[in-house]
């Protein structure tokens, strides 16, 4: 069992629940890490490289964070081809390049099981740092990308779907967290976190926990990828939506006509999903035009903050 | 006869895929053993969504999900006597010999409003995706050469189709017409005498 690290410089820690480790190294530089690698999701290996370096730099976005350096982390059977690595590791750097960052290194390993991701390295200004804890009673939740990422992966392994009948999620996934930090940045935004393996009420929960906070969502305003319900009956839902399920399933209460079948969606395990900000009322309506406009056209306002003894998650339809 | 699939010890959608495979190689019973709720859950959704009877029972240290189909056996839980159901509407005989052809002359359905038109003509070619019976042809015509072209969303069903086995022809005209030549994206170019000839020779020409 490892000890909790305290520090002064220390200023937040995923082991809280936060996006990212920060630490301030000293006055005027304060740096943000995060790492994270999973095994393919999708079939051609440069969108692979893409969607993997998207979700690990997400949560240096989360903090209202600037990536400035990656190191790329690669497990794979050593009779691979070589031109496969290569597209991955292709896709991963034009992603950290998007992003404003380089690719400083990496580390290669012998796995029978190809695995890809990054440890990404950010700046941020502590002031403006977002973090879990900090969320508001009234404050709007919105969401910047659709959900649906685990059921639309599961099935396109199970072949019950090919890559272009879900290409809006792909293409979703691919998608950096970048232009929708950068407007909601210009809001006030209290606390955020991004969706991802965890689920929508997985972060949410982690969000509300920390803050002491309860949350209203409506099914009716979460965005979903296309065939992410019909792929869901037809039992594409992941292993990992079990497990999101366990962690938070108890702090949700339902409250109406709910269905049962898109409720069990919103535990669906996320890849590189979209950030879920909670904003100042008077801010969202701008944030969400702006968003829309600008970087995010599913944005949705899907729920709000309130006063809860204990935490809870209600969900409306 | 009642078909056994072990699934346990196999991640999802492993346990959907197996059970799947089985119902579409005509098993009418099956027992499909999972050894996790994941999987138990997602089988039994697959199974129901497929028209089945699904019951699942808990034994030591696994599920055992018992899955019927049409025309299955039945049995009577208290006595041993089986029945075989059987349909008495008569099985309609598909041949497969006919050629069935869809002749799309617009990017949209019907007139009137625009929008659902083309919402109508996308939809359209979703609903032949997802249908039992693939046309043998489709051909594409004046305005209907956009869903091949400049419609992503509608190309895809149209490819979904192709690899179906289904053939589709796109007037070469049209796209020269409209300046698609070389934006095709489902099918191949063909000419008027190849059209005429599969409208004359087909059993059934349905225009949309």
């Amino acid at each position: 069992m490892i000890s909790e690290e305290t520090s002064p410089r220390l200023l937040t820690s995923v082991r809280n629940g936060e996006d990212a480790g920060v630490f301030m190294l000293e006055e005027g530089i304060t740096i943000v890490q995060s790492v994270d690698f999973f095994p393919p999701i999708v079939n051609d290996p440069l969108t692979f490289g893409k969607i993997s370096a998207a979700n690990a730099l997400s949560d240096i976005y989360a903090m209202n964070a600037q990536p400035q350096t990656a190191l790329n982390i690669i497990a794979f059977p050593c009779n691979i081809e070589k031109e496969i690595i290569g597209s991955i590791l292709q896709g991963g750097q034009e992603k950290v390049r998007e992003a404003g960052a380089i690719v400083v290194g990496g580390h290669s390993i012998d796995d029978e099981e190809l695995k890809y991701g990054m440890c990404v390295l950010g700046t941020v200004n502590p002031e403006l740092m977002w973090r879990i804890d900090k969320a508001r009673i009234g404050d709007i939740l919105i969401l910047t990308k659709p959900i649906g990422t685990g059921i639309l992966s599961t099935a396109l392994k199970a072949e019950f779907v090919d890559e272009s009948e879900i290409k809006d999620a792909i293409s979703s996934m691919c998608e950096l967290n970048k232009r929708s930090r950068e407007v909601l940045a210009r809001y006030r935004v209290h606390a955020c976190t991004d969706v991802t393996g965890f689920g929508l009420i997985g972060h949410l929960k982690e969000m509300c926990t920390a803050s002491g906070i309860g949350a209203v969502i409506s099914l009716s305003k979460i965005p979903f990828f296309e065939k992410t319900l019909e792929m869901a009956e037809m039992g594409m839902i992941p292993a990992g939506q079990k497990r999101n399920k366990d962690f938070a399933s108890n702090i949700v209460a339902t409250k109406g006509n709910i269905e049962p079948l898109i409720l069990e969606c919103l535990f669906d395990p996320q890849t590189s999903g979209g950030l879920l900000a909670c904003v100042h009322p008077d801010d969202a309506p701008g944030a969400l035009k702006e968003l829309r406009n600008e970087a995010s056209p599913n944005a949705e306002e899907i729920g709000y903050l309130i006063s809860e003894k204990d935490v809870k998650i209600v969900v409306e339809p | 006869m009642k078909r056994e699939i072990d699934a346990r010890g196999l991640k999802c959608p492993k346990p959907v895929i197996l059970t799947r495979k089985a119902l579409e190689e005509g098993s009418d019973t099956l027992e499909v053993l999972v050894d996790n709720e994941a999987a138990r859950d997602n089988v039994r959704r697959f199974a129901e969504k497929a028209g089945c009877s699904v019951s699942v029972k808990e034994m030591e240290g696994y599920y055992s999900i018992e899955i019927k189909g049409a025309g299955a056996k039945l049995q009577k839980e208290d006595e041993t006597i089986s029945m075989t159901y059987t349909c008495s509407i008569e099985e309609k005989k598909k041949d497969d010999s006919l050629k069935k052809v869809i002749f799309i002359k617009s990017d949209e359905i019907g007139t009137g409003d625009r929008e659902l038109g083309t919402t109508l003509a996308k939809s359209f070619l979703y609903a032949c995706t997802e249908s039992d019976e693939i046309p043998t042809t489709l051909i594409f015509m004046n305005s209907g050469v956009r869903l091949v072209t400049e419609n992503d969303e509608t190309a895809s069903h149209v490819k979904n189709l192709e690899r179906k086995g289904c053939e589709v022809l796109v007037c070469g005209t049209c796209l020269d017409f409209y300046g698609l030549k070389d934006s095709l994206l489902a099918g191949r170019v063909s000419n008027m005498y190849e059209i005429l000839s599969t409208l004359i020779g087909a059993d059934l020409v349905v225009s949309i």
